[in-house]
């Protein structure tokens, strides 16, 4: 593990709590056209091991990207993408993305977890208003902030903060939640990584600082911890 | 050993002879154990009165050991009301009684209580309220000598917070039917939230005596507690009061400073019993507590409440009383038995047995205080003559008096939701009716006494929860005939003394007199005698008073026993302080991406909806001088304003066109691509509810903005109409998914070019109110060339990930034309000198069109749009204000305020919505509502700006400044 890092003001494209993983320690390396918080200064497998409590980790800059219109669902499974009737429920694709099926008109894609997949990207330069399609892009990459909330504790914390029981019980994997945290709008999607289970949380990202401060505060009950990409990919099995 | 009262184990279980603790009361070192609580070691130590009483400052010591009586609040270091029996002490605690003056022991108030003959139920409304205004006079003395705690505003602020739970099923009130319950909701398969208020499970379990040798509750606490702690579906939540029971089964608990909101499926409630306090002269007497209360002492805390004891008897539960008593050592002076026959209980058998003296058909009629009524030196035994009459008798010498003379159930919960309480006849008590669908009563609380019978009946209510919540039971659980309901209750314990102090509610000092008072008054109904008497108002919500007054009420007014019903029990059952109600504060913020940027150039930020947004750049003391700087910027060289809280809407779709049509006054399906046309929004009565700019480009896409702190407003009515007009049209709230910023002055366009590649920005190739998409400083970008403030300018918008990025482009571009961000007082100032309005502070809800001079903005050859009907109706009828320009010339004046009056005559006819200094102009130039008829350019008006204070306005054309807008098209 090295402990150089980059200044993620270097880039163009910079996460919405960059200045909070920066103040936090983060060691920041290339990625996704900005700079993403590999680790803490601890190694992968260190954080990994931690993240079995409760962990927190910043996504934003991952590919994420939505779909709304009419014909969205059709327009997306005649491009490969696998989405069912249900919704809110998320429908994992052959490369790890996600579709999360907001509404009977509405998708949202978010990479897989380490970001290895195009699909996002192909499907957002395929859609293109010339194709006379009612599936339009929505650029949920810029407007939503993504968080990934880890660890067997993660329901206990969010029981501080939104209504909704996200235990396992009740809330079980690819289940989605489009509910309120901390006052604020979100979707959850809960889809674990191995054993450990895992929440993504995107939403409003003109507010990520806020719901970052709260879920730090919610979090210090259960002693959780900031994990860089460097474990998640280890909880990957990456 | 710390005490003197101390008892040796196992008395005390919950205490932790290992750990001595210290605290402070009245400035007194006390020594306590861990697990004490504050009244349990302060008896450990002999101290006996804890606080003060509400009106006649009478000392009360514990009364219940529950936390279910007022006579036990104490004061902490800004905490008032706690209770002493419930509190656990610390190291360092410092606590101190209520409401006295001078010392807790030696109160300089008590003389209050001598005069309570001339201070009857009702006093303040008849002796107060005369002449007018004597109730102000005597208010403050009245204050001063009644009360409780003292808040104090130097109370350090606490962390509070809420949590939210669900279960299948909620057991409330950890006692044996709670646990048996739980267990057998549990064994089902149910998901299982225990709620107890104490610290530890068990119930009555813990402190009652259940058989002769006191053997039967240790055994069966044991085995229901650890079969619920080892149970993997039971979550258990001790030291856990449930404080509310809402619809649906939504139950508030608080533990510490956290509220719990919990939804469960069914509820079972085994909240058991209070027992119920005996009325004789001096019933509040420290060392007068309830039987409960001195076996809690024994057996929780190893504390042995007296050496000699009078128990007062009307069941078989006093007798375990006494034998609890003698087993700490105490002596049985005598059990005086209200009943003229008792029950030949196991419990009675064993007593008979020992030969104490027991005497039938006997009370106390009145307890002897000690010196300053600090204690209980004695009583008097009395032979009942007849229904509330004992006098005379035997004087005996004690320093204890144990009631044990009947229960109440704790039905409060139910009731929140519908439940009811109704007076018993039969059993003396109350009972609870109505329970709140899904919710099921199992133990005393549903008038259960016998053991056997609380737990089988905790075990078919837990069977019924597990059952409804769609799990599969097996046989329902049978419950043994023999309940113990009957019995336990006298129907009539109350011995009024002629010389009173024969107290029915100890909050506030109400006695029987008091309340056969209020019922000669007049009040003849419960609820009327409870407001008028105050009764059951206190801290502990009648807990305590409320079947003594049900029973004096019915008699008094000749009622029937079978229509009483205590007074309506409401939520919360126990208090809760502010702190918890709050909770943790969620108030979302919203920050544009170039929020930091704006806090290094020294930004003064201020809330502009749901955002955060740059007010000036500069320190407050040198505001005016910064915002005039910023507004001279823009007008000579080059500023930049964050514009990222403009609502941002992609309306895409074949039907894209017609429904801006629909939605806004102008018209757009003939806008060019590659344009912007203004919008303006009225909602259904005319009234103009938003604007922005539309950019068309393509045919079937339209990027609408909105103001920003209309964009979420503007967002819901576009899906809420076009959810009836069904039109092939998607509407994508994109507000946070891009960063903008206003780039304006006459410098822009060299910053600009400086950072653009594949934009032409030359005025041919792209004039006014054009606009392109390319990039800015590589960044992908829509460029709108408008102006808001007057001025040569671009807005340029990015994707927010990127917007701090094009910032940090612009400064750096900037930086040889002396760039200048420029916050939104300098952008109101620059604006105004254009005779722009901004809606929302130029208009208010009921301003249309014609009144703010934008009819020009109305499309009059389409057929519809939202507010149009309503319009029309507005523009047939003569105005009744309109929105005009204004100049004042005077230097000197001082620049009107927003909302200040314009008159006609005496008459207010409008207000001022914007008004500044403008250097540029050099005068004071404003918009205000004025009377049509003094609309006309150079008609003067009226500012009232103060008592008796008025600037002349003169009305002059709008825009002030650039009025060929040869500046903004340049």
């Amino acid at each position: 593990m090295t402990s150089v890092t980059l200044n993620p003001a270097d880039f163009t494209r910079r996460s919405p709590v960059y200045r909070e993983l920066r103040d936090a320690g983060a060691r920041f390396v290339e990625s996704f056209g900005g700079a993403i918080a590999e680790d803490f200064m601890e190694s992968a497998e260190a954080e990994a091991k931690s993240a079995a409590g409760l962990a927190l980790a910043d996504l934003s800059l991952l590919p994420h990207f939505g779909f709304k219109g009419r014909e969205t669902v059709d327009w997306l499974r005649s491009q490969g993408v696998d989405v069912g009737d249900q919704d809110n429920v998320a429908y994992r694709q052959e490369d790890g993305v996600l579709a999360a099926k907001l509404a009977p008109r509405e998708v949202l894609l978010i990479a897989d977890i380490v970001g290895r997949s195009d699909l996002c990207a192909r499907l957002a330069d395929s859609a293109s208003i010339e194709e006379e399609v009612e599936a339009f892009p929505v650029p949920r990459g810029d407007g939503y902030f993504w968080f990934l909330v880890l660890g067997e504790s993660a329901p206990a914390m969010f029981a501080k903060i939104c209504g909704v029981d996200l235990r396992s019980s009740s809330f079980g994997e690819l289940e989605i939640a489009q509910t309120s945290v901390a006052r604020m709008n979100v979707v959850i999607v809960r889809c674990d990584l191995g054993e450990t289970p895992a929440y993504h949380v995107l939403g409003d990202v003109a507010s990520a600082s806020y719901l970052w401060a709260c879920l730090l505060d919610a979090m210090e009950e259960f002693d959780g911890r900031l994990i860089g990409h460097g474990a998640i990919r280890h909880l990957a099995g990456l | 050993m710390t005490g003197r009262n101390r008892l040796s184990a196992p008395a005390g279980k919950l205490i932790d002879r290992d750990q001595p603790l210290t605290f402070k009361f009245e400035g007194q070192l006390i020594d306590g154990y861990a697990g004490d609580t504050i009244a349990s070691a302060l008896a450990a130590n002999d101290v006996w009165v804890l606080s003060r009483s509400f009106k006649y400052r009478r000392p009360r010591g514990a009364l219940t050991m529950a936390g279910q009586d007022a006579n036990t609040l104490v004061q902490l270091p800004g905490r008032p009301n706690v209770p002493a029996d419930l509190e656990p002490i610390s190291d360092g605690l410092d606590a101190s009684g209520q409401n006295y003056e001078g010392s807790l022991t030696r109160d300089r108030g008590v003389w209050i209580g001598w005069l309570h003959r001339f201070l009857p139920v009702g006093f303040y409304y008849k002796a107060f309220y005369k002449p007018r205004g004597a109730w102000k006079f005597w208010a403050p003395f009245i204050r001063a000598k009644a009360g409780l705690g003292r808040v104090s505003e130097d109370a350090p602020h606490g962390y509070y917070d809420k949590e939210y739970r669900f279960a299948d099923v909620a057991v409330v009130g950890g006692g044996p039917a709670g646990l048996s319950a739980a267990l057998t909701a549990a064994d089902a398969g149910a998901d299982v939230i225990l709620i107890d208020e104490n610290p530890q499970l068990g119930g009555a379990l813990n402190y009652a005596r259940f058989d002769a040798a006191g053997a039967v509750a240790g055994q069966e606490c044991e085995r229901l507690v650890n079969a619920v702690l080892s149970h993997n579906n039971i979550d258990v939540m001790s030291s856990t009061v449930a404080n509310g029971w809402f619809a649906d089964n939504f139950l508030s608990l608080i533990r510490g400073n956290r509220m719990f909101k919990l939804r469960a499926k069914e509820v079972v409630l085994a909240t058991g019993a209070m027992e119920q306090p005996a009325v004789f002269r001096n019933n509040d007497l420290p060392r007068v507590m309830m039987g409960s209360a001195a076996q809690r002492f024994i057996h929780l805390y190893g504390v042995c409440p007296g050496t000699r004891a009078i128990v007062l008897a009307a069941n078989d539960d006093a007798y375990g009383v006494a034998l609890d008593l003698a087993d700490a050592g105490i002596d049985i002076v005598v059990i005086a038995d209200l009943r003229e026959r008792p029950d030949a209980g196991p419990l009675s058998a064993a007593v008979q047995e020992k030969g104490w003296r027991i005497e039938t058909g006997c009370t106390v009629s009145e307890a002897l205080a000690g010196e300053g009524s600090r204690s209980v030196q004695g009583a008097v035994l009395s032979r009942i003559d007849g229904k509330g009459i004992a006098g005379g008798g035997e004087t005996l010498t004690c320093d204890l008096i144990c009631m044990s003379v009947g229960y109440a159930p704790v039905g409060q919960l139910p009731c929140h939701d519908g439940g009811q309480l109704r007076l018993d006849p039969v059993s003396s008590t109350f009972v609870l009716e109505n329970l709140p669908d899904h919710g099921h009563a199992a133990g005393s609380v549903s008038g259960t006494h016998s053991l056997d019978a609380v737990v089988a009946e905790g075990a078919r209510a837990g069977w019924r929860a597990a059952r409804a919540s769609g799990f599969d039971v097996g046989d329902e659980p049978e419950v043994p005939d023999a309940r113990g309901a009957e019995g336990c209750n006298h129907n009539w314990p109350i011995f009024p003394h002629v010389n009173g102090k024969d107290f029915v509610d100890f909050d506030e000092d109400l006695q029987v007199q008091d309340i056969l008072n209020a019922c000669a008054d007049g009040y003849d109904d419960i609820e009327l005698v409870k407001r008028y008497s105050t009764v059951g108002m206190g801290p502990s919500q009648g807990r305590h008073s409320a079947l003594n007054t049900v029973r004096l009420v019915t008699d008094a007014t000749g009622r029937s026993l079978d229509e009483a019903k205590p007074t309506t029990v409401r939520p919360p059952y126990t208090a809760e302080t502010f702190g918890v109600l709050a909770g943790r504060v969620f108030e979302p913020v919203r920050y544009t991406p170039m929020h930091h940027r704006h806090l290094e150039a020294g930004a003064q930020m201020m809330v502009a909806g749901p955002w955060m947004r740059p007010a000036y750049y500069g320190a407050p003391d040198v505001r005016d001088q910064a915002i005039r700087d910023e507004v001279a910027a823009v007008r000579i060289g080059v500023g930049v304003l964050d514009v990222s809280t403009l609502g941002g809407i992609e309306i895409r779709g074949p039907d894209a066109a017609e429904f801006l049509n629909r939605m806004y006054t102008f018209a757009y399906a003939r806008q060019p691509v590659g344009r912007s046309r203004y919008l303006m929004m009225c909602d259904e009565t005319g009234a103009i509810v938003d604007d922005g700019v539309t950019c068309r480009f393509h045919e079937r896409h339209f990027y609408v903005t909105t103001t920003s702190s209309g964009a979420s407003n503007v967002y819901r009515e576009m899906l809420w109409w076009n959810a009836q007009w069904r039109l092939a049209t998607d509407i994508s709230d994109v507000t946070n998914a891009y960063a903008a910023v206003s780039l304006a002055g006459p410098q822009t366009r060299k910053v600009l070019d400086q950072l653009t590649e594949d934009i032409d920005l030359s005025l041919e190739a792209f004039p006014y109110m054009d606009v392109r998409t390319g990039h800015v400083a590589g960044i992908p970008a829509r460029l709108l060339r408008i102006g808001f403030v007057g001025e040569l300018g671009f807005e340029i918008h990015v994707p927010s990930s990127q917007g701090e990025a094009l910032w940090d482009a612009l400064m750096s571009a900037g930086e040889q034309f002396d760039i200048r961000p420029f916050g939104l007082e300098a952008q109101r100032v620059l604006r105004l000198e254009k005779g722009h309005v901004i809606i929302g502070q130029d208009t208010d809800g009921l301003t249309f069109p014609a009144e703010a001079n934008m009819t020009w903005a109305i499309s009059r050859k389409k057929p519809f749009f939202v507010g149009g009907r309503a319009n029309q109706v507005h523009e047939s009828r003569p105005l009744l204000r309109k929105l005009v320009g204004f100049a004042i010339d005077d230097p000197k004046a001082p620049v009107p305020e927003e909302c200040h009056l314009t008159l006609q005559g005496n008459d207010i006819v409008g207000r001022v919505t914007s008004a500044a200094r403008s250097e540029a102009l050099g005068r004071i130039i404003g918009l205000a509502y004025v009377a049509p008829s003094q609309a006309e350019t150079g008609a003067t008006f009226p500012i009232k700006i103060g008592t008796n204070r008025f600037l002349e306005a003169t009305v002059v054309p709008v825009p002030f400044y650039d009025p060929d807008n040869m500046r903004q098209e340049m």
